[in-house]
């Protein structure tokens, strides 16, 4: 405003209206303030505009916060009330991936195809597919700024729009940084790699860790939050509970077994200077008690076991003695001789979980090591026999670099230039390689009897798996690349190999549908299954 | 049942952590939302209130404030401002609270003593020092040449107070003819350059930006820029004519009944027509209504011919119609 006044008098004076006066009429006073006066009032017409433009400011300022704001974004599209307190985005994953498998067998233990012939070991090879693996649009948003809800139905891989389709479905209160409550459908606080988005996954897939023995969605609820300023980050929920590596649909529970589960995830140099800035680390547990809770009724998916392991080629190479296993259909009636219902395995006693895990990133690299381990009560039969704990472990350790020279981090890569023909951009390059495997206990694979069953199908098998159609163990080397074209644009390949422990059984064929697969009841000699050698490749967009 | 135990101790615990206030039930917040000049007053009395209320019950309570433009505040509590206690400019304001959103008793008014005015104030004029234009009373604010600065009565309580204000002293030296005071207060409009949305914005166009020769100002207004720009800076007017501004308070029922804090906001409320809350007042230069500390301020407080709203406009209902609603008065000459 001093400068706005010392301007106009400078004016004044440089167009000669005040300094011709000044020499020539000095001593003529009332023209001196006649100009003096009309000084005054220019200068009061500058201030009052002045004044009428921060007024017009001020109100557009308010109007602005009154206005919803349309988004268009690397986050999203959706809509903002203009006070931001209020929220909805439309989000969405695409991943569309092919699978070429060089050597490797199709899921085991299905019915040979073509009918009811009862199969045993199906050795075919694995299907070379693709498959949208991933189709999850997403709606989520805040109301009253600090209540985020999540809604995210599934499209891709085998699911379909129905119960338990549904990936994500929550709400979330955001009280305070330090304290948060989620309750729904979500990802229990509990592995490292699940609790990285699909999308920013450094793999096509996630290792046994995360995939085979811990929970991947659970419905229930949570407290969560950050403290010390993020250094320190917690999770503790209720669950309905889910097995190894199981996605809980979104009917009610079967029984009043609750799971629990906790995790404790330290950055302690998070915002410092040191190269240990991205040093991260912590333990996850669970823990649940179904002792008796569960049933084995054929065909229905109440056993709280899970369907089979996978690899990373998601060929099932792990099943427990499950109506598939014991071959569907007439088979399963209780006749003479033949394995029913009562030789069906289930969950049965405590279940718990244990995963320390550790992350680090410096500049382009970053290394994820995690180690799950699991004792699960099983037994067999609608009279429960045999009932024993079985204690399964993973482990993995992986690593990435980003040769583009890009931060690595767990959300996501932004290149430094979006990949564009036109002006030369490349995206960003990053390698990958990891190594993780598998072990289950000895026990799983016991030849035997089952207690108290009627002595007309009491005959010997393998009690709780086949090792002829299951294997012990799985190794897998994983090496690839991703290509980043934008942030919400990448391509993946990956290169598996992977090595089992027995699983490999010879194929027999049964003779008739009276007769049983040789193995399933005879302790015989047990076959690798062969190596399992892939490439999987994705093409996905995230938003 | 071992599960029900555990499921029944996690739900206790989460209930523990995200609501302290009734675990505990010693923390209360209450919002006030008020017109625009009242922030200092209500930043002593809160203070004050606070510790009376802690000594009382041991409960601890914190008092946010909100301050605006009086029909802009009632506004917002109208579309969903949580206020626990409305404190605004007139009474036509608060009856908002009734009438557009059912928040509060028709008779609100007759919950508390005066008319639930706890204090009074009147309108004064501001001139800067040495009153270079000679602003005297009603007839010199609208000689041509004058600068005034008034907030926008659409939307600031304060800015009908002055209106009226002028048209009340226009109608006496015009044998009440309508007309005429209509001119007058029209030849006020055209002298006023800029309009604020509130009475601290005007403030600030007068006191900040050096606009203007004289600001039609709240009382209290006008003594709190004079102490906080000395009286080399600014002077007092007090005109022969002024009117009689009741600034009411109540509590928001529905609000408080939701958040269950009726009893501190009915407390707090009460407080203000306590000895303690009127001196408070008094201190911040609005007239106190409890005859013992309006005595000891006494000195404070110009004598002025005060008139009433209902006496001169027949109400708050009548005044608003005839002058502010879209189509009236202040419309049409402010229209030229």
């Amino acid at each position: 405003m001093q400068f706005k006044q010392s301007l106009l008098a400078s004016l004044l004076i440089g167009s000669g209206i005040i300094s011709a006066p000044l020499s020539v009429l000095a001593n003529d006073s009332t023209e001196l303030e006649q100009l003096r006066a009309l000084v005054q009032e220019l200068d009061q017409k500058v201030r009052v505009l002045d004044r009428k433009n921060e007024l017009a400011a001020e109100a557009a300022d308010a109007k602005k916060k009154e206005t919803p704001i349309l988004k268009a974004s690397e986050k999203g599209f959706g809509f903002q009330s203009g006070d931001g307190k209020f929220e909805i985005k439309l989000r969405g994953l695409i991943q569309a991936d092919a699978r070429y498998f060089d050597s490797g067998t199709n899921i085991a233990t299905q019915a040979a195809p073509g009918g009811s012939t009862p199969g045993y070991l199906n050795n075919s090879d694995a299907f070379n597919t693709w498959l949208p693996r991933r189709l999850r649009p997403t709606i989520e948003g805040t109301v009253f700024e600090k209540y985020d809800f999540r809604f995210t139905p599934e499209f891709g891989g085998n699911s379909v729009l129905s119960d338990s389709g549904i990936v994500d479905a929550y709400v979330d209160a955001r009280f305070t940084p330090e304290l948060q409550l989620r309750v729904g459908k979500f990802k229990p606080y509990v592995g490292l790699e699940r609790l990285q988005s699909a999308a920013d996954i450094k793999f096509v897939e996630r290792s046994y860790v995360t995939n085979a023995l811990l929970p991947n969605r659970d419905i229930g609820a949570s407290l969560h939050g950050n403290l010390l300023g993020g250094k320190l980050s917690y999770g503790l929920g209720i669950f309905n509970g889910v097995a190894d590596g199981g996605d809980n649909t979104t009917s009610s529970d079967i029984n009043n077994a609750k799971d629990f589960a906790a995790r404790l995830f330290a950055i302690p140099f998070k915002d410092s200077d040191s190269p240990l800035a991205g040093l991260g680390f912590g333990i996850a547990a669970t823990y649940g008690d179904v002792t008796g809770k569960t049933q084995d009724t054929v065909g229905a998916s109440v056993t709280e076991l899970t369907s089979g392991y996978k690899t990373e080629g998601q060929q099932t190479f792990f099943r427990y003695n499950d109506s598939s296993v014991l071959i569907s259909g007439p088979a399963l009636s209780q006749s003479a001789n033949a394995p029913g219902t009562d030789w069906l395995v289930h969950a049965d006693g405590k279940r718990y979980r244990i995963a320390p895990q550790a992350n680090y990133y410096y500049g382009p690299l970053g290394v994820t090591a995690e180690y799950a381990r699991v004792s699960q009560g099983v037994s067999i039969g609608s009279l429960n026999s045999n009932q024993t704990t079985l204690n399964h472990e993973a482990w993995e350790i992986g690593a990435s670099y980003l040769m583009t020279g890009e931060d690595a981090a767990f959300k996501g890569v932004k290149p430094k230039r979006d990949f564009d023909i036109n002006s030369g951009g490349w995206g960003a390059w990053e390698l990958v390689a990891r190594y993780s495997e598998i072990n289950l206990d000895d026990k799983t694979f016991t030849f035997g009897t089952t207690n108290g069953v009627n002595a007309a199908t009491n005959v010997a098998h393998w009690l709780y798996a086949d090792p002829h159609i299951s294997s012990k163990s799985a190794q897998t080397w994983t090496i690839g690349a991703n290509w980043y074209l934008n942030p919400e644009v990448k391509f993946a390949l990956n290169y598996v190999q992977t090595t089992f422990d027995g699983g490999g059984g010879p194929y027999v064929s049964p003779t008739s549908t009276s007769t049983y697969p040789i193995s399933l009841k005879t302790n015989g000699s047990v076959f690798d299954r062969p190596d399992e050698r892939a490439l999987l490749a994705r093409f996905q967009i995230a938003l | 049942m071992k599960t029900f135990y555990l499921t029944l101790s996690f739900l206790i615990v989460i209930l523990a952590l995200v609501n302290p206030l009734k675990v505990g039930a010693a923390e209360v917040t209450l919002l006030n939302v008020s017109y625009d000049p009242t922030r200092e007053l209500y930043q002593d009395f809160n203070a004050a209130f606070a510790k009376y209320w802690q000594a009382k019950t041991g409960d601890k309570v914190t008092i946010k404030q909100s301050h605006g433009g009086s029909g802009k505040q009632a506004r917002a509590v109208v579309d969903g401002l949580e206020a626990d206690v409305a404190t605004l400019a007139l009474a036509y304001d608060v009856d908002a609270l009734y009438e557009k959103g059912k928040l509060i008793p028709k008779d609100w008014q007759k919950r508390l003593p005066h008319n639930s005015s706890p204090y009074t104030s009147t309108i004064v004029f501001l001139v800067r020092k040495g009153n270079p234009k000679g602003i005297k009373d009603w007839d010199d604010v609208v000689k041509p040449g004058v600068s005034v600065i008034t907030p926008n009565p659409k939307t600031s309580g304060g800015a009908r107070w002055n209106y009226l204000a002028a048209w009340a002293y226009a109608l006496k030296h015009n044998g009440n003819d309508e007309a005429k005071a209509k001119e007058f207060v029209a030849k006020l409009y055209k002298n006023v350059p800029v309009l604020d949305s509130g009475a601290r914005g005007a403030t600030t166009t007068f006191v900040e930006r050096g606009i203007g020769d004289v600001l039609l100002a709240w009382e209290n207004e006008a003594f709190l820029a004079k102490k906080e720009l000395g009286s080399d800076k600014v002077e007092i007017v007090v005109p022969s004519l002024s009117i009689l501004a009741e600034p009411p308070v109540t509590v928001v029922d529905k609000v408080v009944d939701k958040r269950k804090t009726r009893a501190v906001a009915e407390a707090y409320l009460s407080y203000l027509y306590t000895e303690e809350g009127q001196e408070i007042a008094a201190k911040n230069y609005y007239r106190p209504t409890l005859e013992s500390v309006a005595k000891r301020y006494e000195g404070q407080f110009p004598k002025i011919n005060l008139v009433k709203i209902d006496e001169v406009f027949g109400g708050w209902k009548k005044a608003q119609k005839t002058h502010f609603d879209d189509g009236g008065t202040f419309d049409q000459i402010y229209a030229k």
